[in-house]
């Protein structure tokens, strides 16, 4: 029988509790179905104390539904989630040592701001001159010290956004879960509030896992990205390796544009295109003659014409399409047998992206061997 | 506990008393209908249908197609004298819109008893309507107004006009204003667009306002009673008089569950109408 | 003259609109005008008398001979007129909370609880407000007298709470329906249990939809004549069921007066269930509340 007024009690995770090895978050072979549909397919997953991690995939990829497990609103159905060393999967989401950012803020509208920050403080039972201080601490924090009496329905998006902030942070979870909280800002309050939020998680040493479909959000913010795909993750790793070195199809498809080309492999180190021309490719040990394989260049590693150098692959095509992007102009470069490749001209002092390229005009594409990937 | 069990408490007040107060009792009506009345003039639970037959007597028959007609009629005129106003204050109100309909509201207020009584001072033989045509000289002797169907008629129209109103308002607010901008480029003429575009859109608001006035109206005594006499009596006269007058509660009961029975067929068919439109909006009657 | 289309002239229309073939009386405002106007007229006719005729200085229906609160004060001073109002005041009040707290506890289960009863007891919600008051009174009358009950005050709240309960759940849940749960699961991520989440956090939030339900039922129960008829006892006669018995006996301006106060007490109780969320400091509109349209 749940009792209807909650003893002052330890959440399970507590910061000092169990050993956890400095391992703040611990998932094994974790899968959640619902029904016939499988939404996170075992994932593995081992998130240190005081970083900044990201989920990363697009709508339905199992990210959100990963999350709320941590926030115990979901229980696995498979596996274990460990929380600073302790078991987890059956603990509710009010035992358990994690507060979360929800992507509509969900603030109490029939509380004023201090009200809401101090909820979360008056379940644990804290004294009321400790809720005081920390209040305003946590107010001070997200720089609404200001609005401390005011109410939600007065309060700006942004504003309501760093109040649903500090009411979790004042709680001093071990983790913080944050749910694509800032996909209702417009473009310039987003790119302010991703600098302040990570400002704030290097000055609260809180672990964060944060959800989000944008990579560039997830590029700028985070020590390391899980991207995800289908329930499963691709790929696990700092933003560098994630974006330069991307170990699947999808991954390097999903963060920036990969830049495809289908090839077999022609020989101990080159490639044979779809053309029929054979380019010169870092093959890994394993692949053997006759395999298939994916060819990714990045756009910014493609040089255009004139900037070709020495030692370079090259190709020779006609330019698709042009698209004007102001720091950058794009261009598709057909390369015949349906094969394109998109290559960029950045604005630079020297350089200015002026109608050099027209739709149709023949070009030629370089780039350096090394900085070919190849995909299975 | 799981979540289901921690939400499933709460239907438990309200469905044990509804359970227990108000299906129970139906029940209880049902079982009595089969019943009758012994020596001493109390009701005795049993298995004839002797209540069934007698209601269907020529003397009761009238009575209840009297009922079925008045509620009919009762409908008919809501809807004539309501549509037009609701129609009005939707198109035509703009700000004053919600004072409008309130002011169309209040009268509503006051109790239904008072409302018939105040009809009856007006129709009245030495009543109102009567005085200020004779003084105006129109007429000589009174006019029967009172103890008349059309008294009775009247009578439930007032007590019902807002059950009729209420609904057609609310389905002409929530019409799209874009279809009938639509409507007039493809009809042209105002009265083919509120046909074919504005009386369709808002069918399931006069459903609901005919549902909602001819129901109650069948059941109705209080007109009846008020504003007619022994030739304008309706089935709810009937039963309140097996009930109270003449004791004879088995019959009430079967009367009662006639009375029922007649009126869930026109239940079923506006919710099977409501559940069809909730899933198909176009299919069950837009443009 | 300035080049004034002929036709546009005297229609009331801005000129060059529409093309001025034929005018409908459907599109032309001035007919349905005055066909509304007649309405209200009907409508508030019979109003005026009531409380035109509850001040009249002598004991007419009929003839209207001055101006005069004896009939106020009649009912004042009569002490079984009186006593019937504080019957039903206080059958209203009693229904009112007691049919709130059930109705919403029955909205909460029906939106958030995932049984196989659900829809077996939104049904059973749903069906008292189709039945025919007749039909409830008798049936009120069947059980207590099988259960051997009295007619008394008791069995008249009992009635009244049946049949308010599910108008108190619709307006509840429309409310309900449009809110979301995450503000639930906020206050649960906090630290708030599930009952506590509903009683710290959900019932704020349906407030305004919750005292609306119960002000709607308070001027429902107090206004209420079919099932009070079937349901009182010797004891305690509210209002309505006097007025009936009055009015058998025959013509007096203290039913226009009973009539007239009656109507203040339930618009005063709407326009409080209609005016008070904006007292709460919400943006919503109490009529909105009311239909469930706002989701606040």
């Amino acid at each position: 029988m749940e009792s209807a007024t909650a003893e002052p009690v330890e959440p399970v995770g507590g910061t000092g509790g169990g050993n956890g090895n400095g391992e703040a978050i611990r998932l094994e072979n974790v899968t959640k179905r619902f029904g016939e549909f499988t939404a996170v397919d075992a994932i593995d997953l081992s998130i240190p104390k005081g970083e900044f991690f990201s989920l990363l995939g697009p709508s339905g990829c199992g990210k959100t539904t990963t999350l709320r497990m941590l926030a115990g609103f979901e229980v696995p159905s498979e596996g274990q989630i460990l929380l600073e060393g302790d078991p987890v999967e059956d603990v509710p989401p009010y035992e358990r040592n994690v507060n979360m950012v929800f992507q509509s803020y969900a603030l109490f509208g029939h509380l004023d701001v201090t009200g809401n920050v101090a909820f979360g403080l008056k379940r644990r039972k804290v004294p009321k001159d400790e809720i005081e201080r920390r209040v305003a601490e946590a107010l001070e924090l997200v720089s609404l010290g200001s609005r401390a009496k005011s109410r939600p329905s007065e309060l700006s998006g942004g504003q309501r956004q760093r109040v649903a902030l500090a009411r979790a942070l004042v709680n001093r979870p071990a983790v913080l879960l944050l749910d694509e909280p800032l996909g209702a800002l417009d473009l310039k309050l987003r790119r302010q509030m991703q600098v302040e939020l990570k400002q704030i998680q290097r000055e609260v040493g809180i672990t964060f896992v944060y959800v989000t479909h944008d990579q560039e959000e997830a590029l700028s913010m985070s020590d390391r990205i899980a991207v995800m795909s289908d329930g499963r993750i691709a790929q696990c790793g700092a933003p560098e390796e994630v974006y330069e070195h991307p170990t699947e199809e999808f991954v390097a498809g999903f963060i920036g544009i990969s830049n495809l080309l289908e090839g077999v492999v022609d020989g101990p180190g080159t490639v044979k295109v779809g053309t029929g021309m054979r380019i010169a490719a870092p093959l890994p040990g394993d692949c053997e003659l006759g395999d298939t394989v994916q060819l990714s260049v990045r756009p910014e590693k493609i040089a255009v014409d004139e900037d070709i150098e020495e030692g370079m692959v090259s190709m020779s095509g006609r330019v698709a399409s042009r698209i004007y992007h102001g720091v950058n102009t794009q261009i598709t470069v057909d390369l015949g047998e349906g094969a394109h490749l998109v290559a960029l001209e950045q604005q630079t002092y020297t350089a200015s992206a002026d109608d050099r390229w027209e739709e149709g005009m023949a070009v030629r594409l370089g780039w350096h061997p090394e900085n070919c990937l190849v995909l299975r | 506990m799981s979540d289901r069990a921690f939400w499933s408490r709460f239907l438990l007040p309200g469905g044990l008393w509804l359970l227990l107060l108000f299906a129970v009792p139906i029940c209880l009506v049902l079982a009595l209908s089969f019943g009758y009345t012994d020596d001493l003039g109390r009701a005795v639970y049993s298995n004839t249908l002797a209540n069934y037959t007698d209601a269907f007597d020529p003397l009761y028959i009238p009575v209840l197609l009297r009922s079925i007609g008045y509620a009919l009629a009762t409908a008919v005129l809501c809807l004539l004298l309501g549509y037009p106003i609701a129609y009005y204050i939707a198109r035509y109100g703009g700000r004053r819109k919600h004072l409008l309909i309130a002011l169309l509201v209040i009268p509503f207020f006051v109790n239904y008893l008072v409302r018939t009584y105040a009809w009856v001072a007006l129709l009245a033989d030495e009543g109102l309507l009567n005085s200020a045509l004779k003084d105006v000289g129109l007429i000589d002797t009174g006019i029967q107004f009172v103890n008349t169907p059309y008294a009775v008629i009247g009578g439930l129209v007032y007590g019902y006009l807002v059950f009729m109103i209420l609904p057609i308002y609310a389905s002409l607010e929530r019409m799209d204003g874009a279809l009938i901008e639509a409507g007039k480029d493809l009809f042209g003429k105002p009265s083919r667009v509120f046909l074919h575009v504005t009386l369709p859109q808002t069918k399931q608001g006069i459903l609901a306002g005919c549902v909602l006035v001819f129901l109650p109206a069948v059941g109705d005594f209080v007109s009846a009673q008020l504003l007619g006499g022994p030739d304008t009596y309706m089935v709810g006269n009937l039963i309140q008089d097996q009930f109270f007058a003449a004791s004879n509660w088995p019959f009430g009961s079967a009367l009662t569950v006639v009375m029922m029975l007649f009126l869930s067929i026109w239940m079923l068919g506006y919710l099977r109408s409501a559940a069809r439109e909730a899933r198909d909006p176009v299919a069950a009657g837009g443009v | 003259m300035t080049g004034v289309p002929p036709t546009a002239v005297g229609t009331g229309r801005r000129f060059g609109r529409r093309s001025r073939t034929r005018e409908d009386a459907f599109d032309r405002p001035r007919f349905l005008k005055l066909y509304s106007g007649l309405v209200y007229l009907y409508l508030f006719i019979p109003i005026a008398v009531v409380v035109l005729f509850s001040f009249n200085s002598v004991k007419s229906l009929q003839s209207f001979q001055g101006f005069s609160t004896q009939w106020y004060s009649d009912f004042l001073n009569d002490p079984t007129l009186r006593e019937s109002l504080f019957v039903s005041l206080r059958i209203a009040v009693i229904t009112m909370v007691i049919a709130t707290i059930i109705g919403t506890a029955l909205a909460i289960g029906l939106v958030r609880a995932r049984t196989r009863w659900s829809p077996a007891a939104n049904i059973l919600m749903l069906i008292p407000l189709v039945t025919p008051e007749i039909v409830a009174g008798v049936s009120a009358l069947l059980i207590f007298s099988q259960l051997g009950i009295q007619l008394s005050f008791w069995t008249i709240v009992i009635a009244h709470i049946t049949f308010s309960i599910s108008y108190v759940t619709v307006v509840v849940r429309g409310r309900l329906a449009s809110m979301g749960d995450e503000v639930e699961q906020a206050a649960m991520d906090l630290g708030a249990t599930r009952f506590q989440a509903v009683r710290l956090v959900l019932l704020p939030e349906l407030w305004p939809a919750i005292v609306a339900a119960g002000l709607l039922t308070f001027a429902l129960s107090f206004d209420d004549f079919v099932l009070s008829f079937f349901t009182t006892g010797e004891d305690a006669q509210p209002l309505p069921v006097r007025i009936w018995s009055a009015i058998r006996f025959g013509v007096s301006p203290t039913i226009n007066a009973i009539g007239t106060l009656m109507m203040v007490v339930s618009l005063t109780a709407v326009v409080a269930a209609v005016l008070l969320p904006r007292f709460f400091g919400r943006k919503e509109s109490g009529i909105k509340v009311l239909t469930g349209q706002e989701g606040g």
